[in-house]
């Protein structure tokens, strides 16, 4: 193979501007999905670490009652052969007092061994460590224990028929998750002190569990294996901490998701701006190729040598990529801060290296295999003759298109993990190329109709119709990296709105269940605050349509069945949070109901599953009293999940003789809390409280986080979108350049050359980010409502900012890439042209 | 190895927290098991009830976590209609209720004109550590106000974990027999007894009995409901 080295250098050289936009591009794509892939990796590996720190070992078995000799056995077996370490732990509640037993509280006892726990984490006040402390006669408690007993450390707790020692405060507990029936706080002890405490034996309800500790990972399932053929069957649970952790895996699945989304899409615009930007080299270099031909290089040479300037640029982005990957990872600790795990941020192992040089072959191979394509249509004559296009008509671009079609589908089934969605999102992304294609075409074919009125607009719109112009291509370009920037910022802000927004600073912290009817006074006295409190009834549906339901069958349902008590309530209103997707208001006040049957509004997730429909009559058995209701309304939830929330909604005249409780969801200071609770408690003894102003706290932070991570990588998209607009309108240079030498000629001053380029640009512009607001909010919508499934706002304000900022970007970056030509005086130009 | 940071495993606890806020916001709140239909079993057709008895309470009635013919409302009907009393028996259980739920709840129950009701309430007010004095006062309300309304009562006695120390045990456990002399209603001294604490007749959480367990109940039961009926007879 024969390489010009020379030639090489020089075409690099007066490349400019245009190869450093190919090489920011190959770079930002590859930066994108190499920190992205590896940030994956990490957070999967590390959730098996958090799962098991969540569960305090590798394996845990789980029983009511105490270990079966035969699975203690088997325990015992494989710790001789130090295949393992084990440690019990015995959890339980009961009513702790104070030595003068004038004040209790039901607080949840947890006897550890010395070396509780395996792993997981157990922060004390004191910043010691609960194995270095926890002595036989000493207990490590709640600060709620402590508040509510009104003692302090030092001060002595009697627990069953034994006082003990307060010698320190727990304030974190990885191993508690807070559950709904999580209603006494923590108090550690050693276990030897459980003897004496008189509490556990016949008639004790006691969980028992053993964590266990694998010497050798491999060995987890096997080992595992062993044990759940030791269990006792229904009664003892052995649980690995890989398999203990769905809910975490969803939610890591749905984040990574869309940033892996983000990521193709990124990758997408880049390619994108890589093709446009080396036809723009290309474009520029016509002539020389033409004169190369003419000189008889083969279209095999300089097929060769523009292969190598390639893969030379495609290299430099390559490794630019990986390096800005590896710093992106670098920033990961500093950007999402707890949401990633220690560790987790600094390792950039060699496979992402490979992975990254990999992809950048691909991607640069892909994207570029039009454009080089092209070089064999380049004919000598052109010399000679002003031709400006590549000529001949070919399947070329076809093929090419169907070779990036293949290679983003194989990336997205290899990104999302998921065949059904890869080929949806090619279709999509397909059919966003051709409608977006059509309607420049209509766009283009209305305008050179349409009668305007001034020159300046006339010539700009004429502009479009240059011969060989690239007009349709460079609005469909246009069109498409709008939209996908406009949908990824539709899906940020609709994803923020449903999670984000929905958990704001003064989410509730308190939840008080239990209260009765003629309590909601003292409640409210007590809390001191009007305080919304949510009506609770107990309920079963038996029919709906008088088609009985069949709790057996609706046992079977994976999602919400039927068969199970409902919570009704009453209102006659909307919550904020709620809007009618059937129906007129909520109980529709103009239908008149035959007697007997009363109004009822509906959620729409349970009318799903019930395939319950407006003027349904449903049947309901309200603690053994039927009532019968029509639906009267469908109701949705537009975004939070924080606050309560009722599948069905009575008018209050039907319900509110019905037996009920009431629920508060209460949003207090966090230090205020503990002296709430005993106030709430003292007046109101049967009023359950949960607390979870921990959790919310550390909720709110982690949606922060989020917000961030999704921000950072949509700015990456983003980046990728405005190189797209560069090399467009880069490619096209050379015809604004004719252009405005003619009209110069032609005695237009500067003034009207600038007017023109951008009134065409800006009509460009118009054209393509008109079209993609449409489709953009149309993606997202589907998106939201079909993948994330949650409530869509349109949001147009913002899809009318993105047609401006477009125009503006994309005037300012023609003009940026005219600002020379529209000083350069004419002469010059056409002595240029015509050689001489 | 690896230490597990803390930092991580907050945010597992935090996506726990977002399930159980979803859990205690939404319609579920009890329990994600589903539990029995609580309508009334089917009685003998075309045979008209001799009368109605309500069975009242927590999810120990209401039949968590088996199937609705298995609950004990439905078996005890079956076995009173076996042994002749044309009984309807409701199941007015409610999983999670406690006392002063039960106890406001009272005046609907009367909407179906009982003519016995088993009233068996007070685990969930120990289970959480409810004060004892509290229970029996609501106990005594519901037990006053059906003596008002010349129903039957069938109160069933609870006994509370051990773990929850003597001094709360002694409290709760005593005030069930208490009631029972004071306002003399037909006693059963322990709802669970033979079923508590024998693995093979609870439900994998060890509280609630399985179908198996249901059936010692409705048997252990039947007699006092039978004296109920004695009783309640004209």
């Amino acid at each position: 193979m024969m390489i010009h080295y020379r030639f090489l250098y020089e075409e690099l050289r007066y490349g400019g501007k245009q190869a450093l936009t190919f090489i920011i591009c190959v770079a930002l794509s590859i930066a994108t999905l190499t920190a992205l892939n590896s940030f994956r990796r990490d957070v999967h590996g590390s959730l098996i670490d958090e799962a098991r720190a969540l569960k305090g070992g590798d394996i845990i078995i789980h029983a009511h009652q105490p270990i079966s000799e035969k699975l203690q056995t088997a325990v015992d077996e494989l710790a001789v052969n130090n295949r393992l370490a084990q440690q019990k732990t015995i959890e339980f509640y009961t009513v702790a007092l104070t030595e003068s037993e004038d004040s209790s509280l039901l607080s949840s006892i947890k006897a550890v061994e010395m070396r509780y726990p395996f792993s997981g984490t157990i922060t004390l006040a004191s910043g010691r460590q609960l194995k270095e402390i926890l002595a036989p006669g000493s207990i490590v408690v709640a600060q709620e224990v402590l508040d509510r007993l009104g003692l302090e450390v030092g001060d002595r707790v009697l627990i069953g028929d034994s006082p003990f020692k307060v010698i320190d405060v727990v304030t974190f507990e990885s191993m508690r998750p807070v559950t709904f029936l999580s209603f006494g706080p923590r108090i550690f002890m050693s276990m030897t002190d459980l003897d004496q405490l008189g509490l556990i034996g016949r008639g004790s309800r006691v969980e028992h569990e053993i964590l266990l500790k694998i010497a050798d990972q491999k060995e987890a399932d096997q080992i595992t294996k062993i044990l759940s053929a030791a269990a006792a069957p229904r009664l003892e649970r052995v649980e690995t901490a890989k398999n203990a952790r769905s809910r975490v895996k969803v939610f890591f699945d749905n984040l990574l998701f869309f940033l892996s989304c983000i990521s193709i899409l990124t990758l997408m615009l880049s390619g994108i701006g890589m093709q446009g930007s080396l036809s723009a080299i290309l474009y520029q270099k016509q002539k020389v190729i033409a004169v190369t031909k003419a000189f008889g290089a083969s279209n095999r040479f300089l097929l060769t040598q523009y292969l190598l300037m390639v893969s030379f640029m495609g290299a430099i982005g390559s490794v630019l990529g990986i390096v800005l990957g590896y710093m992106i990872k670098r920033l990961f600790p500093l950007l999402f801060g707890e949401l990633v795990p220690e560790g987790v941020g600094y390792s950039f192992h060699l496979a992402d290296s490979l992975e990254g040089i990999l992809l950048g072959i691909l991607v640069v191979t892909v994207f570029t295999l039009l454009p080089l394509h092209r070089l064999g249509t380049v004919k000598p004559v052109m010399i000679f003759r002003h031709e400006t296009g590549g000529g001949t008509r070919s399947n070329a671009p076809l093929l090419t298109g169907i070779v990036c079609g293949l290679f983003l589908c194989l990336l997205v089934i290899r990104q999302i993990d998921d065949l059904q969605i890869g080929i949806f999102f090619i279709l999509g992304l397909a059919l966003l190329i051709g409608t977006a294609s059509l309607a420049a075409s209509a766009c283009l074919w209305l305008l050179k109709r349409a009668p305007l009125p001034t020159l300046t607009l006339r010539q700009a719109a004429k502009s479009l119709y240059r011969p060989g112009n690239a007009s349709r291509s460079i609005i469909v370009t246009l069109t498409s990296a709008i939209s996908v920037l406009l949908t990824i910022f539709l899906l940020k802000l609709n994803l923020f709105a449903t999670f984000i927004e929905s958990y704001p600073e003064n989410a509730p912290n308190l939840f008080c269940i239990d209260i009765q009817h003629d309590q909601k006074e003292l409640f409210q006295a007590v809390v001191g605050e009007e305080v919304l409190l949510f009506p609770v009834i107990r309920a079963r549906l038996l029919s709906i349509n008088n088609q009985a339901i069949d709790p057996e069958k609706e046992r079977e349902r994976k999602t919400d069945n039927l068969g199970r008590e409902f919570n009704l309530t009453y209102r006659e209103t909307l919550l904020d949070d709620e809007i009618i997707v059937d129906g007129k208001t909520l109980f529709d006040g103009n239908t008149q109901l035959p007697p007997g049957v009363v109004a009822v509004s509906v959620l729409d997730y349970i009318a799903e599953i019930g395939e319950i429909n407006l003027h349904d009559r449903i049947t309901f058995n309200i603690q053994g009293i039927e009532i019968e209701a029509q639906v009267t309304s469908i109701r949705s939830r537009t975004k939070s999940r924080l606050y309560p929330f009722f599948y069905f909604v009575f008018e209050s005249a039907t319900l509110e003789s019905a037996p009920q409780t009431f629920f508060a969801a209460l949003h207090l200071p966090k230090e205020l809390i503990p002296d709430m609770i005993t106030a709430i408690v003292a007046q109101l003894p049967n009023v359950s409280t949960i607390n979870v102003a921990d959790m919310a706290e550390r909720f709110g932070q982690l949606m922060r986080r989020l917000s961030v991570i999704v921000t950072f990588f949509a700015s990456f998209s983003i980046m990728a979108g405005c190189l797209i607009m560069v090399s467009t309108i880069f490619a096209t240079r050379l015809d604004r350049i004719r252009e405005t030498v003619y009209y110069k000629v032609l005695g237009a001053d500067n003034n009207f050359v600038v007017r023109v380029l951008s009134c065409e640009h800006a009509l460009l512009a118009l054209i393509s980010s008109i079209m993609a607001a449409g489709f953009g909010e149309a993606a997202a919508w589907l998106i939201c409502t079909a993948v994330f499934d949650i409530a869509y706002q349109p949001h147009w304000p913002v899809a009318a900012l993105a047609v401006v900022c477009s125009v503006i970007l994309v005037v300012l970056i023609g003009l940026a890439s005219s600002a020379g030509i529209i000083q350069q005086r004419p002469a010059i130009y056409l002595r240029q042209q015509n050689g001489t | 190895m690896m230490k597990a940071p803390k930092a991580s495993s907050s945010v597992i606890r935090l996506l726990i927290f977002i399930g159980f806020i979803t859990l205690l916001a939404g319609s579920s709140c009890d329990s994600s098991k589903p539990s029995a239909e609580g309508g009334p079993a089917e009685n003998e057709v075309n045979k008209p009830a001799q009368g109605v008895i309500v069975a009242m309470g927590d999810s120990l009635t209401a039949g968590l976590g088996v199937a609705p013919a298995q609950s004990y409302p439905a078996l005890l009907e079956r076995l009173l209609v076996e042994r002749g009393h044309n009984y309807r028996v409701i199941n007015a259980g409610i999983s999670g209720e406690t006392s002063s739920g039960a106890r406001a709840r009272i005046d609907w129950i009367l909407k179906s004109e009982p003519d016995i009701v088993i009233l068996e309430t007070g685990a969930n007010d120990g289970l959480r550590g409810i004060d004892p004095d509290l229970v029996e006062e609501n106990i005594e309300h519901i037990l006053i106000r059906l003596n008002q309304e010349e129903i039957r009562v069938v109160l069933a006695g609870m006994m509370m974990v051990t773990n929850l120390g003597q001094t709360y045990v002694d409290a709760f456990n005593e005030l069930y027999p208490r009631l029972s002399r004071k306002h003399q209603v037909v006693f059963m001294p322990f709802f669970l007894e033979d079923v508590a604490t024998v693995a093979a007749l609870n439900q994998e959480d060890g509280i609630h009995p399985n179908s198996a367990g249901y059936e010692v109940i409705a048997a252990n039961l039947l007699p006092y409901v039978e004296q109920a009926i004695t009783l309640s007879s004209p």
